[in-house]
Order: structure tokens, then C-alpha cells, then sequence
């Protein structure tokens, strides 16, 4: 795998082919294209926030209150010929990453049309894995509420599929049967770190995506401890996921993967002041909608991250989330409950492991393609030993925290 | 309503040279109505109902020319009833574009519906059932009905479809629509004689869940 070498120089020599291969083939068809700021009015409690090296779970902590960036986001998708196209998510998050503006997602995918009931898909790039069945808007957000999942969090902050993915899909309901069924295999490297934010602060609740170019919010206080960039290749070992959805008519729809980046945990990069995590887990997912505009929504998560400096450390992690809504029209209301747990070799009690739920209810109203409007409490509950041992804090914390969001969208066809 | 009396000079002359073979052979037509319900006794507004004749067989309908536009994310509209050889034209309202497909056995054919590149229109040769997709918008879903009947249509808001003028004789009726759970559809022999006949169908098996037709389009699928 000598593509799978070094950090970002070859990561970004694969963006620029893949940069070329859009500006070279894009006449064709007219690309679509997406502007939106999202601010927000935060009044909150929470702890010196995981972004800036605390044990915080919430993006907006106490210091972080009054009007703030939800996110500036710009998206392209650009055509190429028929069956092919190029997608490009960017984003502004705060001003503590490395980038003004980096990007999320970038693209091509392949999607020939289906024949006799059978259709195939490849991305080729970096984007998510596909787990997640509540970030279904646009830019890998979540349409319920402003805050995602404990799970979603986590793999908008840690994850990334930076390689090639392959679908196959049986579409039987366009064939007289009520299910489609789908099974997803993908190939990817430069995601070793992936594992380090999960041992160093836990799960946590907030919508911010890592950047491919950035990092988890500030930069470390402390020079010996991990800078936080996520999406490096430290070992030359691809990592791999497999999973299937089935969907029943557009009413119900089941997912599960299983993920595992394969990396060496005895490998270390000065460069990083990081090891490479080794990450295996099982996701599934589950989503019913009905024709009264019921959404019932349930995840899970159960598996470890590991590193191997003298001896094995293993992280155990699991969380679940229940989520229901109700739509009338252009308004929403959700209400969620998550559970998430990480223990660290066995022992409970000890830094790096945790134990903690959280509360979520939200409103929101689209009122047209520009406008939308939303109102969203949140409260996490969490036991974090590490607060204690390390911080001198109590353990336990309950933070919570009122956003109001008002964001605006433009878009439109060259 | 029925699609049988339409006004072009070829299908008059049709419709002429049939009405008087039937004239000649049997003298007397009555009118003939068909009502659909759903297994609660409701009715089924929208069933698709095709009448053929067993004896002496009529061909079918003069081709028509058809629409099956794109409009807001959605076929419109989401069900066509056409006869054999007929051609449909496929525009596309959306700012977006489409690739509508279709791989049933009735007729396969791929569509890249792009703003302001109209496509020819496509013809229907074979009857069935052909279901339409869009490649981009997974979401989207309609059904063309290709017939060989001389009569067909859709019932209305009560469940009704009615034909004047039906000769005399044995008919195979065929009633069809997108979210039966017998999906080859409900069919009966019925007479037409000189009185005005019903044929009245209820579904034996609840329907399938109508599509969510209202979640935002920003939604994946």
C-alpha cells in the first residue's frame, strides 16, 4: 500500500486528482451548489468544553454563551457525464481550528442506472460511513434536532471513510415487493487516530464535524499529548467496513456495519504525539416513519479502541439513543434519550472511563427553502472519574444548555 | 371515466367502424359501470380498470399521446393508463435534473432529464405494467399502465369508472392499482347485456401503505 503512507501530503494529492477529474469532465451538466450560515443564541452551564481540553461534553460551554457560529457551510455537486458525480462539503466552524474553512466531505461517486432490479454504487473520497440514519439533511446534519446523537457525535468528530466504497443494491420495490435490500462494503486508510478523542474526553453531544485538514477544536495545551488530527495513515494498514440496510417501502429502514480501521496499536507518530487506535465496532440503526408524520428512531453502539505502547490498553465503549418526532407541516418537535459508557480496562472507576445519558428536546420550523428556525435543550448527565483525578472536579457533572438557531440557505443551479 | 370516445378523425373513424360491427352483430350496447372498495368497503379512488372483450375481440384503443412530467421532486402523474402504442413524453419541471429508468419487462428505457434538454418521446409496444424511477431521487416512483383493453380508466373520488355504449357480450374486466398486495391485480367475466350493468370488486387483502409523499425533499430517502 504505498499509497497508504505518510499524513496529509499524499491524503492531499489524492484531493487534487480527484479536484482535476471534476474540472476536467464537468461541462456537461449544470452543478448544484449550497451556501448556509447558521448562527446561534446559546445560553448554557456546561464544563470547559471538550474543544478546548476539557472534560465538557457540550460544543458551548459556559464561557461560549450568547450569539455564536453554528456553521458556515458551502456544498457543490458537479455532474460528470451521466453516472458519475463529484460532491464537495465545506465548512466554518468556530475559530479555534487550524483552517478558517476546511472541508467535511469530498467525492466522486459512480451510480450507474439499475437493470432488472439490481443497482450498484462507488465513492470514491472522503466521506461518512453509512451508520448514521438520523443525519439524512444536508451536510451529514440532522433534520430532528440541532444536536445529534451521542453516536453521531462521535463519528462526526472521529470518523471518516477516506478510501472507496462499494454498494449493491436489490431494489424490490420496483419490482412489486415492499423491500429494498443493500449491502455496503468499503475499503479506507488515513484513520488511525480515530479512538484518541473517545479515551481522552468520552462521548459527547454537539453537531461540530472534524475537518480533513483540522483538528478537534483548540490546539493541545499540553505539547506531549495528541494534536488531535484525525485523518492521518500511521501503519500502511487499510481498514475496512462492511455492512447491509434493509428498507421496508419508504416506511421503515434497518442498518447495521461493522467497522474496523485495522490499525497497528503499537505504531506511534512524534509527528501526531499520537498512536495509532485500533477501532472495531458493531452500529445498528433503526428508523420507522408513518403517515401521521411519526419518526421513531433507535442506534446503538458497542465496541473498543485500542493502543499498544507497553502493554494493550483497550477502551470499551457502548451507546444507545431513542428518538421520536412528530411533524406538522413545516414544524417538528423531537424529544431524545442517549446513554453512552466507556470504560477503560476494566475498571470502572478509573481516568478514561465514563458513564453518562442525556436528555434532548427540540423545535424546529422550515419556513421555506431559505429560512429555518430552531429551538433546542439539551441536558447531559455524566460521570467522568478523570474530572476527579485529573481536574480536581466532582466527577459526577449535569450540564445543559438553550440554543436557538436561525440559519439561512441559498442554492441553485450554474 | 373512459378513454374509449376520443375526437381525432382516425379514431372516429374507428370508433365508427366498430360501432356499426357492433351494430351488425348485436344491435344493443348498454352502460357499463365498475366499482372498486377497498376491503373496509371504502372505495378506491384511482384503481385502474381495463374492460376486454372475450368474444369476438376488439382491438385496442387508438395510441395516444401522453405527458409524464417531473414536478417538484414527484411524477405527475403518479399513474398513466395508456393504450398499446402509444407514446409519452417525459418533460421535466424541476430545476433539478432526473434520470428516470425503468427495467420492467413491459418496456426498459433510461431518460437523463436535464433543464431545457427535452428527450423524445418514448413508445409503448407491450402491455404491462412499467414502474418508473429516478436514479438521483430514489424517492420518486410512478407507474405506467399499458393496455391492450378498448376500454380502460381510472375510477374517480368514489370509486367509479363508467363506459357508455358497451356492446353486448362476455367481458373480462381487470382491475389494478399500485398499492393492491395482489399485485397481478383482481379480474372477472362479466356479462353486458341491453340493461346497465355494475361490477362491483372489493379487495380481499388490505392495501399496502401509500408512499410518504409529504417528508422534505432535503431528506435522503
Amino acid at each position: 500500500m504505498g499509497l497508504l503512507n505518510g499524513n496529509h501530503p499524499q491524503f492531499a494529492r489524492l484531493g487534487r486528482a480527484i479536484v482535476w477529474c471534476v474540472l476536467g469532465v464537468s461541462s456537461a451538466h449544470a452543478a448544484d451548489w449550497e451556501l448556509s450560515l447558521d448562527l446561534r443564541a446559546v445560553s448554557s452551564d456546561g464544563r470547559k468544553s471538550f474543544l478546548e481540553d476539557g472534560q465538557g461534553k457540550l460544543r458551548f460551554d459556559e464561557d461560549h454563551q450568547g450569539i455564536q457560529l453554528g456553521r458556515l457551510r458551502a456544498a457543490w455537486t458537479q455532474p460528470l457525464g451521466e453516472v458519475f458525480a463529484a460532491h464537495i462539503e465545506a465548512s466554518r466552524w468556530d475559530d479555534l481550528d487550524k483552517n478558517p474553512i476546511d472541508l467535511t466531505e469530498a467525492y466522486v461517486e459512480y451510480r450507474p442506472y439499475p437493470r432488472a432490479g439490481w443497482r450498484s454504487r462507488v465513492r470514491l473520497g472522503a466521506f461518512y460511513p453509512p451508520m448514521s440514519l438520523e443525519n439524512r439533511a444536508r451536510g451529514w446534519e440532522t433534520p430532528y434536532t440541532l444536536t445529534p446523537s451521542a453516536i453521531s457525535s462521535w463519528v462526526g468528530e472521529e470518523l471518516r471513510t477516506i478510501g472507496i466504497e462499494g454498494q449493491f443494491e436489490w431494489l424490490g420495490t420496483r419490482l412489486g415487493h415492499d423491500f429494498d435490500v443493500q449491502l455496503t462494503g468499503a475499503v479506507f486508510g488515513w484513520n488511525d487516530p480515530a479512538g484518541t478523542m473517545l479515551a481522552q474526553h468520552g462521548f459527547a453531544l454537539h453537531d461540530r464535524q472534524t475537518t480533513l485538514f483540522g483538528r478537534v477544536g483548540a490546539p493541545q495545551s499540553d505539547p506531549a499529548e495528541s494534536k488531535k488530527e484525525l485523518f492521518h495513515e500511521m501503519d500502511d494498514r487499510p481498514g475496512y467496513y462492511a455492512g447491509a440496510q434493509v428498507r421496508y417501502l419508504d416506511r421503515a429502514v434497518f442498518n447495521v456495519l461493522h467497522y474496523d480501521n485495522r490499525a497497528d496499536p503499537t505504531v506511534e507518530s512524534q509527528e501526531l504525539r499520537d498512536m495509532a487506535w485500533k477501532t472495531r465496532f458493531d452500529a445498528m440503526a433503526l428508523r420507522i416513519e408513518t403517515g401521521g408524520d411519526w419518526t421513531l428512531l433507535v442506534q446503538a453502539i458497542e465496541g473498543y479502541t485500542e493502543i499498544n505502547p507497553f502493554r494493550p490498553l483497550v477502551w470499551d465503549f457502548e451507546s444507545q439513543s431513542v428518538m421520536l418526532a412528530k411533524r406538522w407541516g413545516k414544524h417538528l418537535l423531537a424529544a431524545r434519550y442517549d446513554s453512552f459508557e466507556v470504560e477503560f480496562d476494566d475498571r470502572p472507576a478509573w481516568t478514561g472511563s465514563e458513564d453518562g445519558n442525556a436528555w434532548t428536546a427540540a423545535y424546529s420550523y422550515e419556513r421555506d427553502t431559505h429560512w429555518r428556525f430552531a429551538l433546542e435543550w439539551l441536558q447531559v448527565e455524566s460521570d467522568v472519574p478523570a474530572r476527579s483525578i485529573e481536574l480536581g472536579e466532582p466527577a459526577f457533572a449535569r450540564e445543559s444548555k438553550l440554543e436557538l438557531s436561525v440559519r439561512y440557505l441559498l442554492g441553485g443551479s450554474t | 371515466m373512459s378513454h374509449r370516445a376520443q375526437s381525432t378523425p382516425c379514431r372516429w373513424l374507428r370508433a365508427s367502424l366498430a360501432i356499426a360491427f357492433c351494430a351488425a352483430a348485436y344491435a344493443q350496447a348498454a352502460t357499463f359501470e365498475v366499482r372498486v372498495a377497498k376491503r373496509d368497503g371504502q372505495p378506491l379512488p384511482g384503481a385502474v380498470v381495463t374492460v376486454e372483450r372475450e368474444s369476438a375481440a376488439l382491438g385496442p384503443a387508438p395510441p395516444a399521446r401522453a405527458i409524464m412530467d417531473q414536478v417538484n421532486l414527484a411524477f405527475a402523474p403518479d399513474v398513466l393508463v395508456i393504450p398499446v402504442h402509444s407514446t409519452i413524453q417525459f418533460p421535466n419541471s424541476d430545476a433539478v435534473g432526473h434520470q428516470v429508468y425503468s427495467f420492467s419487462s413491459a418496456r426498459q428505457f433510461q431518460l437523463p432529464l436535464y433543464r431545457g434538454k427535452p428527450y423524445p418521446p418514448v413508445q409503448f409496444d407491450q402491455p404491462g405494467v412499467v414502474t418508473l424511477g429516478c436514479n438521483i431521487h430514489d424517492n420518486m416512483l410512478a407507474y405506467i399502465v399499458v393496455t391492450a383493453a378498448p376500454w380502460f380508466g381510472r375510477a374517480d373520488e368514489r370509486g367509479h369508472w363508467t363506459a357508455a355504449e358497451v356492446p353486448e357480450g362476455r367481458y373480462r374486466v381487470r382491475v389494478w392499482h399500485p398499492l393492491l398486495n395482489e399485485p397481478a391485480g383482481l379480474e372477472r367475466i362479466v356479462e353486458v347485456g341491453t340493461q346497465p350493468v355494475t361490477a362491483e370488486f372489493r379487495l380481499t387483502k388490505t392495501l399496502r401503505p401509500a408512499p410518504l409523499g409529504s417528508r422534505p425533499h432535503s431528506w435522503d430517502y
